[in-house]
């Protein structure tokens, strides 16, 4: 059973990092697939894309983005869409993520990913701006759940809700990423299963998972450290709702070597089982 | 005149969906008034400009809303109030940024020291808040406020940082072949004197007051020094692959490179380097133009040849 999209199910994958290039290149490990950080790689014609290229050449690559700003009420940036459809070609990447957030208003970028207020008007004005980047890049665009440490007062739905309501309002493909779902459901107090169970899994085309920082009145997505065994137990829920989809481990800061990094993210196969 | 490699992993900001955390960051700031917009509904417009508005206040300063207000703009959690949770983002906001100016300048940080470097981070990002998709370029301002800077040397500082950054632009420039000897033996001698020579791409000349190439080199090799005092110093800075150079250059190499890279012949910029050694005997002069010459192109500097 293939998702909507016909997207590939390219296994097991890694967030491509600086600090493991010189391994990738000299040892070209067997792994199934690389996810990129987009905008390493834009506003640069030197070396980034030198290490881009050769990686490229010998693993398929995703593309995924953090300046999107979808869901800013800033006008979209047609330069940034253009940067990003000349690197999806250069790289041939296999699809577009990025993150159903805002990143800056008014002309400045804060570089985070910001939460929507879930209201009707955000969600027009989202979907709105979905569409007109997926006719951009001729291609569908897949929206990641971030994780958020604040609820705006406004909000007139759960972010399921506004998920699941804006896919199928502008027909865009999901990111789901099981740990924000965690991290989002410890902060703001939820069952992280009334969300995976709103969820169109037949739009979602691929999984992140990844380490957190527990400050005990709430939890922070740092990226740091192993994936906790409820956040692999939450793949496993959501695998089994889904098509059959590749997963991806982000590991961002105190970064260990590689073999360790994809030794984690291999612990996927432990919870979703033969699919993959 | 050694060249010296930089560190491999300088100067790309490793962007990324986490939330970074910052040791030391600031504690909570103060409360500040009730903004104007306590009363009627808020836009998403409006909802974005007060949550970016209040998120990139620097945190040594009142936050521009009122916990009433907040809590009408950002609901409270069980354990949160609505400004600590706002709080969370703008703690992230500050500490991204300055761990992106950190990626650009360790050593000028390091020269600093912790505090004063996250002072001054602080402050360059108040006044130089980031506008596009990318931080590759972010950091382009920081010898500037340097110089503006009350600090124990902003000459040393400012030229370190123009060091530093000049090795970031020097990453992302295109990437160039390099041309070397064999090429130049294809040449034919009658054609010397009119060749131009395209230097490498990614070079900057840097002219510099204080000896920053030094300290930086020293500081690598593990052997940090104090800060030095004035003493003019040229410095290139270019890529071949996937090294980033380091050259101190003598007077003779600067007028040579400087005279090429305006487009003169060959003839045009060795004239130049023997005005520089007319003092010279006839003997002595020949083997300095040709020793700079022949590390010039040793050196990688040169990335194609016009007849």
């Amino acid at each position: 059973m293939a998702n909507r999209f016909q997207l590939p199910n390219l296994g097991i994958g890694l967030g491509l990092r600086t600090t493991h290039y010189a391994t990738i290149l000299e040892h070209r490990p067997a792994v199934d697939w690389f996810e990129i950080l987009t905008e390493n790689y834009l506003r640069t014609e030197g070396r980034p894309l030198d290490f881009l290229d050769q990686i490229a050449e010998s693993y398929p690559v995703a593309m995924h983005g953090v300046s999107l700003s979808i869901g800013s009420t800033d006008s979209l940036d047609r330069q940034y869409l253009s940067e990003l459809k000349a690197l999806r070609d250069r790289c041939q990447a296999r699809w577009v993520s990025d993150h159903l957030c805002w990143t800056g208003v008014a002309g400045k970028n804060t570089h985070d990913l910001l939460p929507m207020p879930y209201t009707e008007e955000a969600l027009a004005h989202v979907a709105d701006r979905v569409r007109a980047v997926q006719d951009f890049l001729g291609a569908p665009l897949a929206l990641e759940n971030p994780s958020s440490y604040a609820q705006f007062a406004a909000d007139s739905m759960s972010e399921w809700e506004f998920l699941g309501r804006l896919a199928e309002d502008a027909d865009c493909a999901l990111l789901l990423d099981v740990n924000n779902v965690y991290v989002s459901s410890r902060n703001h107090g939820f069952d992280p299963l009334t969300y995976l169970n709103a969820i169109p899994f037949d739009r979602v085309v691929q999984f992140h998972v990844a380490g957190h920082t527990d400050h005990g009145t709430h939890i922070i997505d740092s990226h740091i450290g192993p994936v906790i065994d409820p956040v692999w137990q939450l793949l496993g829920a959501a695998h089994a709702r889904s098509t059959g989809v590749p997963v991806l481990l982000e590991w961002d800061a105190e970064i260990p070597s590689f073999e360790v990094t994809h030794a984690e993210a291999l612990r996927a196969r432990e919870f979703i089982g033969a699919a993959a | 005149m050694n060249r010296e490699a930089t560190a491999d992993a300088v100067g790309l900001h490793e962007r990324a969906s986490a939330t970074p955390e910052r040791a030391g960051a600031l504690p909570p700031a103060a409360l500040g008034a009730a903004p104007a917009w306590t009363a009627g509904e808020l836009g998403l417009r409006a909802q974005q400009e007060w949550f970016a508005a209040i998120i990139s206040t620097p945190q040594e300063q009142a936050a521009p809303v009122d916990e009433r207000s907040a809590s009408r703009l950002i609901a409270p959690s069980a354990t949160l109030s609505s400004l600590e949770r706002i709080d969370i983002y703008r703690r992230g906001y500050h500490a991204r940024l300055i761990e992106c100016l950190l990626d650009d300048y360790p050593v000028l940080a390091h020269s600093l020291g912790e505090a004063a470097f996250d002072a001054l981070c602080r402050r360059y990002i108040a006044r130089h808040p980031s506008s596009g998709p990318s931080l590759n370029y972010f950091g382009r301002h920081m010898a500037e406020l340097c110089r503006s800077e009350p600090l124990p040397q902003p000459g040393f500082a400012a030229d370190l940082a123009r060091l530093e950054w000049a090795i970031v632009l020097a990453i992302h420039a295109p990437t160039s072949e390099v041309i070397g000897f064999e090429d130049l033996s294809q040449v034919p001698s009658e054609r010397w004197p009119g060749a131009r020579f395209r230097v490498n791409p990614s070079l900057a000349i840097l002219h510099l007051e204080y000896p920053a190439n030094a300290y930086l080199q020293a500081y690598r090799q593990g052997k940090p020094t104090a800060p030095p005092g004035a003493r003019p110093t040229s410095v290139a800075v270019y890529r071949t692959g996937r090294s980033v150079w380091r050259l101190e250059l003598d007077p003779t190499m600067v007028a040579l490179l400087e005279s090429l890279a305006k487009g003169a012949t060959l003839e045009a910029g060795l004239a130049e380097v023997e005005a520089l050694l007319a003092h010279e005997t006839a003997e002595e002069l020949g083997r300095k133009v040709s020793h700079c010459f022949q590390h010039s192109v040793s050196s990688g500097l040169f990335s194609a040849i016009s007849l």
